[in-house]
């Protein structure tokens, strides 16, 4: 089951230039198959996941007991979030002109089959392998309508990406010139010398992840990235992307190796709070969909980081859930984003109006996203948010827990300045004709949107399943 | 009889759902259908009255870890408050099948009153603190819609206002909430009892309570949202919205959690202030509607005052008030939409004489305002009466002197909105009555206002019960 995390997507990214030759629009069919591999398989570990003695459910040891890939529970919620935004990204990509389509395919499944593989890693330098093949197949994908924006945004992706990647490297060398080991195992047990250097590639691995994950104020790549990006592109990236790059290796590198420490656990919950909420306020004076979206990851982001520094039960948890949540309701909104960009023709607010009317499903699914998001309930978003101030509060991070409360209303302002521009009211003069784009580009808005109303009606099974998922990472 | 609990809940949040679906074939069928279900849910609270008032309380539960368990159960002061959201949902449902008739966008009205009813009856049964926050939540939403109903730019920006202030509020009470898990590692309501909260929890709490129930200074978002049909604000007013606020007081405060003596100082000057200045902003007011919605912001601070006081005799007042300016406010709203709609306008100065061509609706209004005033034999009077004579009863008579001057202010305010638009010259001599549904709504709200008054006596004595349970005296 592991490796055919690995090489499905692998052989299917492959197969793609065959496919080209012969038989384009089946490469997307082949692609849309392997996700839904992807996703069956994620169900089924979840499932065997629950009934695992150690918390492990797959693991896989090569090279003589050198190299190995596991799924843990965390991994597992990892790796279900990577198929279903990837399901949402192929379906809608579908239904959209792209040129080379089966290239394309070709570097979502291969970004994939980095994403699955840092999710399973278990030491620090795969890890760093598994970072670069996702990021340089994003670099490729950003610019992928050979554009001017795209250019621009992709090429300043790949500079910091370029920074980061520097400073990741020079912090595994410091780890394993300390502990002579590479594997999370080895290299937490000889960590307890707290030599100079360990603290000093702590310091560079969580720079480079923070860079990566868009953390202020490290963030300036993003807002470009997401924008430049074409539609399809940015559900994927914003959906998961950033976060198993950037969020998820920072929450499994502290988990696995270095455990909470109190100067950690303040230089993120300090940095959590600053995307948390600057992002928040800088979304509101956003005119473009797309970019008032990508700040609102970024704060999103914050919050998701400050509820795993808090270290306690309940806080990883709460990130856990908003981690999932969020993958959900940010590719819906880009989604949405993407429908009436498709639609109109027009990306900025202002030239939008009242396509409710025009466009029902887009409209009201981007309500559920846009309530999930503001942490609204019933909606999956609110009960993800509600765990994490209660552990903020618990943990008596008193002012943080504020801060979040307060942003939730910034959130909601700036998502309901969106649907105001949008969608609720009259139908804007010019837009007469619009009409709802076509199934292939709802169908996965539909979908995301169920999942925010089902997980949060049903968030009594989703709290105890993560719950038991996550019990070895709990103490 | 959990059945019974479970259907005046899930009836409405669930049958919604297939009125716009419905409303695609058939207005007539959506219609009916959207009756019956408020119908279905006022019978099944009808039949949790009896079990409720012998103590016999019907309960649901439904664990779920971390606090965040469903507990609903059916107490006597769940009962009445859904009992009196529904009956006046009911009323103003069947007003709106003939004021709504025309316009587009029915099927979300529709959708939307009878979730927002149902959620309300959710909230008043519901035992966890998280989930009447969710209700809440629904009721915001659902509210934000409607009064964006008619999707005019400025509407739509009011109708976030009102969101965003509620909201605000709301997540404020919700930061209160986390504090009290903090300290009792619960959110059960009937293991909170008696115990004391912190100053902060009760101060954020108070907000959310105080941006729900339009208490100065977060009032601002309640007379903008007269912006919607009539119907809705209607029911923000009477029904449902408003009162969630002083429900959730009498739920949480009232025989429930302690609080420490400062609140007992800070609170009434508050709702004084309150009382006065939206008084006096009434009575200066030329919109129909605001002066209405200003009515409403100064008539919930008597219900607080009732609900404050350390005497049997002002809660029981409270909780009555809530009923009598629930049917009262109802009905002066539904007039005002028979006004509005068949002048099309809003501003006072430009009517009256309409008592002329309108005779029905003046005196249904003529009636609701005698009730508000607080005038016997109306209902309004009964509830005045108690609160004030409570006020004074626990020591306050300082503060009954300030809801005296309130109450007057309240008749003034009235009686020139009375004078300017049915009285006098007649300025719109062509002008017919409204609709024969219409009528009728209003008619049953203003009779309901009198008799409520006349027969005193039925809801009086299971509000007793009601206080009684609530403070622990049998």
């Amino acid at each position: 089951m592991v490796l055919a995390f690995i090489f499905v997507p692998l052989v299917g990214a492959a197969m793609m230039p065959i496919m080209r030759k012969f038989w384009v629009k089946g490469s997307t069919l082949v692609t849309i198959a392997v996700t839904l591999f992807m996703l069956t398989g994620s169900f089924a570990n979840i499932l065997r996941e629950i009934n695992s003695e150690t918390g492990i459910s797959f693991q896989k040891t090569l090279l003589g007991e050198k190299f190995a890939l596991s799924i843990d529970g965390l991994s597992a919620v990892v790796l279900m979030t990577i198929a279903l935004v990837t399901l949402a990204t192929i379906i809608f990509s579908a239904g959209v002109p792209i040129g080379r389509r089966s290239g394309f395919n070709a570097l979502v499944l291969l970004a994939v089959t980095g994403m699955n593989g840092l999710a399973m890693a278990t030491d620090i330098f795969s890890m760093y392998v598994f970072v670069e093949i996702v990021s340089i197949s994003s670099f490729i994908l950003i610019v992928y309508n050979m554009d001017e924006i795209g250019t621009e945004g992709s090429f300043k992706y790949m500079i910091l990406s370029a920074v980061a990647t520097v400073f990741l490297l020079i912090g595994i060398a410091a780890l394993f010139a300390v502990t002579g080991d590479v594997s999370f195992q080895g290299v937490a047990a000889g960590l307890s010398s707290s030599a100079p250097l360990v603290r000093f590639g702590l310091g560079f691995i969580v720079f480079a992840l923070a860079l990566k994950s868009g953390l202020m104020p490290f963030h300036g790549w993003l807002p470009d990235a997401y924008t430049a990006a074409p539609v399809s592109v940015s559900v994927l990236l914003a959906g998961v992307i950033t976060k198993v790059a950037g969020v998820y290796t920072l929450m499994r590198i502290i988990v696995a190796v270095f455990g909470f420490s109190e100067s950690f656990s303040n230089l993120i919950m300090i940095l959590g709070a600053l995307s948390m909420t600057l992002a928040a306020f800088m979304a509101l004076g956003q005119g473009d969909f797309k970019r008032m979206l990508a700040f609102s990851s970024i704060s999103q982001i914050g919050y998701i980081l400050m509820s795993f520094a808090t270290g306690t039960t309940l806080g990883l948890i709460g990130a856990v859930f908003h981690f999932f949540n969020h993958a959900v309701f940010k590719s819906l909104l880009f989604l949405n984003a993407g429908a009436t960009e498709t639609a109109t023709g027009a990306r900025r607010l202002e030239d939008l109006g009242g396509l409710a009317a025009k466009m029902p499903v887009t409209g009201i699914t981007s309500i559920i996203g846009m309530l999930s998001a503001a942490g609204i309930p019933p909606l999956a978003g609110f009960w993800s948010k509600i765990l994490i101030i209660i552990a903020l509060w618990g943990s008596g991070h008193r002012f943080y827990a504020g801060l979040a409360v307060f942003t939730s209303l910034v959130t909601l302002a700036y998502l309901l300045h969106a649907q105001r521009r949008a969608f609720f009211g009259k139908v804007r003069e010019g837009l007469e004709n619009v009409a709802e784009v076509s199934p292939l580009l709802y169908g996965p808005a539909v979908l995301m949107a169920v999942l925010a109303v089902a997980a949060g009606i049903f968030y009594p099974v989703i709290i105890r399943t993560l719950n038991l998922l996550l019990r070895i990472h709990l103490n | 009889m959990e059945n019974a609990l479970l259907v005046a809940i899930l009836a409405p949040i669930l049958g919604a759902f297939t009125l716009p679906l419905l409303g695609m074939h058939s207005a007539k069928a959506r219609n009916a259908v959207a009756a019956a279900l408020l119908f279905l849910s006022f019978g099944a609270s009808l039949l949790l009255l009896k079990p409720s008032l012998s103590g016999d309380i019907v309960t649901v539960f439904k664990p779920a870890g971390f606090g965040l368990d469903l507990i609903f159960s059916a107490d006597a002061l769940g009962v009445f408050m859904a009992l009196a959201a529904t009956l006046i949902g009911l009323i103003v449902t069947f007003y709106s099948f003939d004021y709504l008739r025309r316009e587009a966008n029915q099927n979300e009205y529709y959708f939307l009153t009878v979730l927002f009813l149902g959620a309300m009856a959710g909230l008043v049964y519901s035992q966890n603190l998280v989930i009447i926050y969710l209700f809440w939540e629904i009721s915001a939403v659902v509210c934000w819609r409607l009064i964006g109903f008619y999707r005019e730019p400025f509407m739509v920006r009011r109708a976030d206002k009102a969101f965003l202030i509620t909201v605000g509020g709301a997540l404020a009470m919700l930061l209160g909430l986390i504090i009290l898990f903090n300290e009792y590692h619960s959110f059960d309501l009937r293991v909170l009892r008696g115990m004391t909260a912190p100053n902060l929890a009760v101060g954020l709490i108070m907000a959310g309570i105080f941006s729900k129930s339009a208490t100065l200074p977060f009032h601002t978002w309640l007379p903008d949202a007269g912006v919607a049909p009539s119907p809705v604000t209607a029911l923000l007013h009477a029904a449902v919205l408003v009162k969630i606020g002083v429900f959730v007081f009498a739920r949480l405060f009232v025989g429930g959690l302690v609080w420490e003596p400062v609140w007992d100082q800070v609170l009434p000057v508050v709702i004084g202030i309150s009382s006065i200045v939206a008084g006096g902003a009434a009575l200066v007011e030329n919109d129909l509607k605001r002066i209405i919605a200003y009515s409403t912001v100064s008539q919930l601070a008597f219900i607080f005052l009732g609900l404050l006081m350390d005497s049997r005799l002002a809660v029981a007042g409270g909780l009555l008030y809530i009923l009598t300016h629930g049917l009262a406010k109802g009905g002066l709203f539904l007039c005002a939409g028979i006004v509005e709609h068949k002048l099309g306008a809003k501003d006072i100065r430009q009517m009256g004489g309409l008592a002329r061509n309108m005779p029905i609706t003046a005196s249904a209004f003529a009636f609701c305002a005698l009730s508000v005033m607080g005038i016997p034999p109306c209902g309004g009077f009964f509830s005045k009466y108690m609160v004030i004579a409570g006020a004074v009863e626990s020591g306050k008579p300082w503060l009954a002197g300030v809801f005296i001057a309130g109450a007057f202010l309240t008749v003034l305010y009235l009686l020139r909105l009375f004078a300017k638009v049915f009285l006098g010259e007649p300025k719109f001599p062509e002008v017919k009555e409204g609709t024969a549904g219409m009528l009728w709504a209003v008619s049953v709200l203003a009779g309901l206002s009198l008799l409520s008054g006349f027969l005193i006596g039925y809801p009086n004595e299971f509000i007793q019960i009601a206080v009684g349970r609530m403070v622990g005296i049998e």
